[in-house]
């Protein structure tokens, strides 16, 4: 004999022992009490194996030095412990007909299906192919000894049988009771059960401390015994095919029969997995929970380890005696067994990351990398105050590549863009370059970025770096849906942008072979080479700075990123992360979308209206802006200074005076201004109306004063940005 | 190994027009085209392909994708495909590889190739590996 450890103590099992039958033997209740199916239908032999919680040991085979330990009395297993890594692996297989079951009805059905030529594969539990879900697809999840599966078929057969019918009685979470299977399975496996009493639906109550002692029946007898055999029928084994409600599942043999509910029980646990009993059902009925569903969710039956393969027969007796309509099944959960999280999680992803061309500088210059709209970005160099000081006062280098870029051309591009941005586009020149706004149909920021025009019918767009893909949906939906005839190229991935900005970037184009003369202007863009890689060069800003984004081929950024930091050096040159970039934006009045929206900012509430020319004849959001126009302005995004450290984002904004605690917003953007010396912040702040239904022009933020101040803080005549 | 090691940012073409000026396109000789979508082709090859049939064409050099030798088909797609492979070769396959967004160039003569944007080959890369 060989042995496994359960509660510390080492048992001797026999060879195809499970380790539920093993601790029987021993004379353990693997989970302290409940009947006992060893079919794998309840969960009143759950136990710790080797770690891992929930593990039904009575489809567990026993193996030598298993570790086992009941859950605690009372209670459930801690989801605490050592930290384990493993790695589950995932297997995609496809069939084209899958049979689940391999008992009688399984076995006909295959053969069935085999004969009209299909190809059938079977799972059954019993030859290690564990079915714990089926979804939609359809996909049946399966584990088995080398990890998860998942299966993609065309076709299900459910063969899952019956399972025996539980008692549910006064007692019946004692140990010693058996359904009929279980005690033949026990008595097969050589283990002596003592004195037996065989019962039916005449059992009225089971006696005894721990263990039974006696059953009770409805004559009034009494009949003493070791052990219980509850013969009360079976209910369908159909968990699987009430997951996946939408998924086509042929139900065959007894999973599919008729069988007659139990009596209506009157006492004891009927959820042995809740503890839940007929007077916690009753409970919820009388508070008005009168359909299966609702009391399945009032009481939390049947969502439990065996979701409902204890219970279901049981509750819609309960519903059908109360209600006198006897209730369909409820639908079923995944999973149809305990998954551990590695087994959960196998084959499944985390989304991309994606790295730009320039993330192998990034880290050799020291840079800390953090995950922002989809990418690795820098978000600071080590020293962000000064990669900030060398945008104001010399010139810095920041990675835009993340940016969204798409090329739209074709015969009908300026009415297609017309249609699109709230702005004009038709009398964009040739070589300029337009901010502008993308909206919702309910007239809702959902982007921003420029506008480029190349030619009479091709322009170049950008977007931000965590809306360009949306963005592209957006272009292209609008585009097919109107049946305009323009070409959309998605350049996010393909190109990399460098951003050179500060007082001292003409210097450096100027040094990296970019002749003043054909040097952009405010709002230009023109195709030149830079330090001899071929460029899209646009003069925008978003620093408030003199900025010039460099659009190049993705393959050549690293050669153009340190031609530009090598060429700056004498100048003062430092790259700027994110933070930096934030806060000069924030300095500038610049919104970030996403950040400084929400998901219901119209132009008007960011001050934005310019930004919108209602006199197009159609766009985008226009019918919603004209409309929500006329409504009251409930709240608006502000531009705040105040003394002492900035708060933290998302900071509640309060009222003072007469309504003082009032909250009437939150910080949407905070940055501790090293040129002003204090606090610049962005944030919401709806009408005050304690305050002559007006904005406040003081509030409170962090239990200090805060004044609303104009936008931009900085260089508002946008001077700096043009030099 | 289910892929070679992956080559960066190869060399191509980028083509968006109408699906007729595309399907009667003539490409440079040698190139590969790897059609994305009827108005999308994507031409492996450095010689600059042309479009005749549509002037409104968007041809732009493409350095976006990187490129791996796919070893075992079957073995990448038990692992890590979850969506069925196209029966026909040659045939161009898209979707998520081990939930990156990817394209499978399969063969005539059973091999296969596997695109990625350079941007996310790394995260494809390391869960392959």
């Amino acid at each position: 004999m060989s042995r496994v450890v359960y509660d510390g103590t080492p048992i001797e099992y026999r060879e195809a022992d499970t380790l539920a039958i093993a601790a029987v033997r021993n004379g353990i209740h693997p989970a302290r009490g409940g009947t006992l199916c060893l079919a794998g239908d309840c969960g009143n032999c759950v136990a710790i194996v080797d770690g891992s919680a929930w593990v039904r040991t009575c489809q567990t085979a026993a193996r030598p030095g298993m570790v086992v330990h009941r859950h605690p009395a009372g209670g459930h297993p801690s989801p605490g412990g050592p930290e384990r890594h493993v790695q589950v692996q995932v297997r995609h297989r496809r069939a084209f007909h899958v049979v689940i079951g391999n008992g009688d009805s399984g076995s006909v059905a295959a053969e069935a299906r085999r004969a009209g030529g299909d190809d059938v594969l079977v799972l059954d539990a019993a030859d290690g192919n564990e079915v714990v879900g089926v979804f939609d697809g359809p996909t049946i999840v399966v584990r088995t000894r080398d990890g998860i599966e998942q299966i993609h078929a065309h076709h299900i057969t459910l063969a899952t049988g019956a399972a025996e019918v539980h008692p549910v009685c006064p007692g019946n979470m004692l140990e010693g009771i058996y359904t009929p299977k279980a005690a033949a399975a026990l008595q097969a496996a050589g283990i002596d059960l003592g004195r037996r009493a065989v019962v039916g639906h005449d059992l009225v109550a089971i006696h005894g401390d721990v263990r039974v002692t006696a059953v009770e029946r409805s004559d009034g007898s009494v009949t003493e015994c070791d052990s219980v055999v509850a013969d009360l029928g079976s209910a369908p084994r159909d968990l699987l095919a009430r997951m996946a409600p939408l998924v086509p599942v042929t139900v065959v043999g007894p999973a599919a029969a008729a069988h007659a509910l139990p009596p209506c029980p009157r006492e004891g646990v009927v959820c042995p997995c809740g503890k839940i009993t007929v007077e916690d059902l009753d409970g919820v009925w009388q508070k008005g929970f009168n359909e299966l569903e609702l009391v399945k969710r009032a009481s939390l039956t049947g969502v439990g380890t065996c979701q409902g393969g204890v219970c279901m027969p049981h509750l819609r007796s309960f519903v059908a005696d109360r209600s006198g309509t006897q209730p369909q099944p409820f639908t079923a959960r995944p999973a149809a067994r305990q998954l551990t999280l590695g087994e959960a999680a196998a084959g499944y992803h985390i989304d991309t990351f994606r790295r730009t061309p320039l993330h192998a500088e990034h880290e050799a210059l020291g840079a800390t990398l953090d995950k922002f709209g989809g990418w690795f970005r820098p978000w600071h160099y080590g020293d962000p105050v000064a990669e900030y000081w060398a945008v104001r006062e010399a010139v810095s280098l920041g990675d835009v590549s993340t940016l969204g870029k798409m090329i739209v051309s074709g015969p009908d591009v300026v009415e297609a863009l017309e249609r699109l941005y709230p702005n004009h586009v038709h009398d964009i020149k040739f070589g300029r370059a337009r901010y502008v706004i993308n909206l919702t149909e309910r007239g809702h920021i959902m982007d921003d970025g420029m506008i480029l025009r190349d030619d009479e019918h091709r322009f170049t767009l950008t977007f931000t770096s965590g809306g360009a893909s949306t963005a592209e949906m957006w272009v292209r939906d609008w585009i097919e849906t109107w049946g305009l005839k323009v070409h959309v190229l998605d350049r996010t991935v393909s190109h990399g942008a460098i951003n050179v900005t500060g007082p001292l970037a003409a210097e450096l184009l100027r040094r990296a072979g970019v002749a003043d003369e054909v040097r952009p202007k405010f709002l230009q863009h023109r195709r030149l080479d830079v330090a001899g890689v071929p460029c899209h060069v646009m003069r925008l800003s978003f620093t408030g700075e003199a900025s010039f984004e460099l659009h190049h081929q993705i393959d050549r950024s690293v050669e153009l990123w340190q031609a530009l930091v090598h060429l700056g050096q004498p100048l003062g040159i430092k790259p700027h992360g994110l933070q930096a970039l934030f806060g000069l934006r924030c300095e500038k009045g610049h919104i970030i979308v996403g950040q400084d929206t929400e998901l219901d900012t119209s132009p008007r509430r960011v001050n934005m209206d310019w930004a919108v020319k209602l006199e197009k004849p159609a766009f985008v959001g226009r019918d919603a802006l004209i409309r929500t126009a006329k409504l009251p302005d409930e709240r608006r995004l502000f531009g705040f200074t105040m003394e002492g450290p900035a708060p933290l984002e998302g900071s509640v904004i309060r009222a003072v005076g007469a309504a003082a605690g009032d909250v009437i917003g939150h910080v949407t953007s905070s940055w501790n201004s090293p040129l002003f010396g204090h606090a610049v912040l962005m944030g919401w702040q709806k009408r005050h109306l304690a305050a002559d239904d007006r904005h406040a022009d003081v509030v409170e933020i962090d239990g200090r004063e805060a004044r609303v101040s104009p936008m931009p803080f900085y260089d508002p005549e946008g001077a700096r940005a043009r030099i | 190994m289910l892929v070679s090691d992956f080559v960066d940012h190869v060399t191509g073409w980028r083509i968006i027009a109408d699906r007729v000026a595309l399907d009667a396109a003539n490409w440079p000789e040698g190139s590969q085209v790897v059609r994305i979508s009827p108005d999308d082709a994507f031409v492996i090859g450095a010689a600059r392909p042309t479009v005749p049939g549509d002037e409104f064409a968007v041809v732009t050099p493409e350095y976006g994708f990187s490129i791996a030798t796919v070893i075992d088909v079957v073995a990448l797609a038990e692992q890590h495909i979850e969506w069925s492979l196209p029966a026909d070769r040659p045939a161009l396959a898209q979707g998520q590889i081990a939930g990156v967004p990817a394209k499978l160039v399969l063969q005539a003569d059973g091999s296969a190739q596997l695109l990625v944007a350079s941007a996310a080959r790394h995260e494809l890369q390391e869960r392959l590996s």
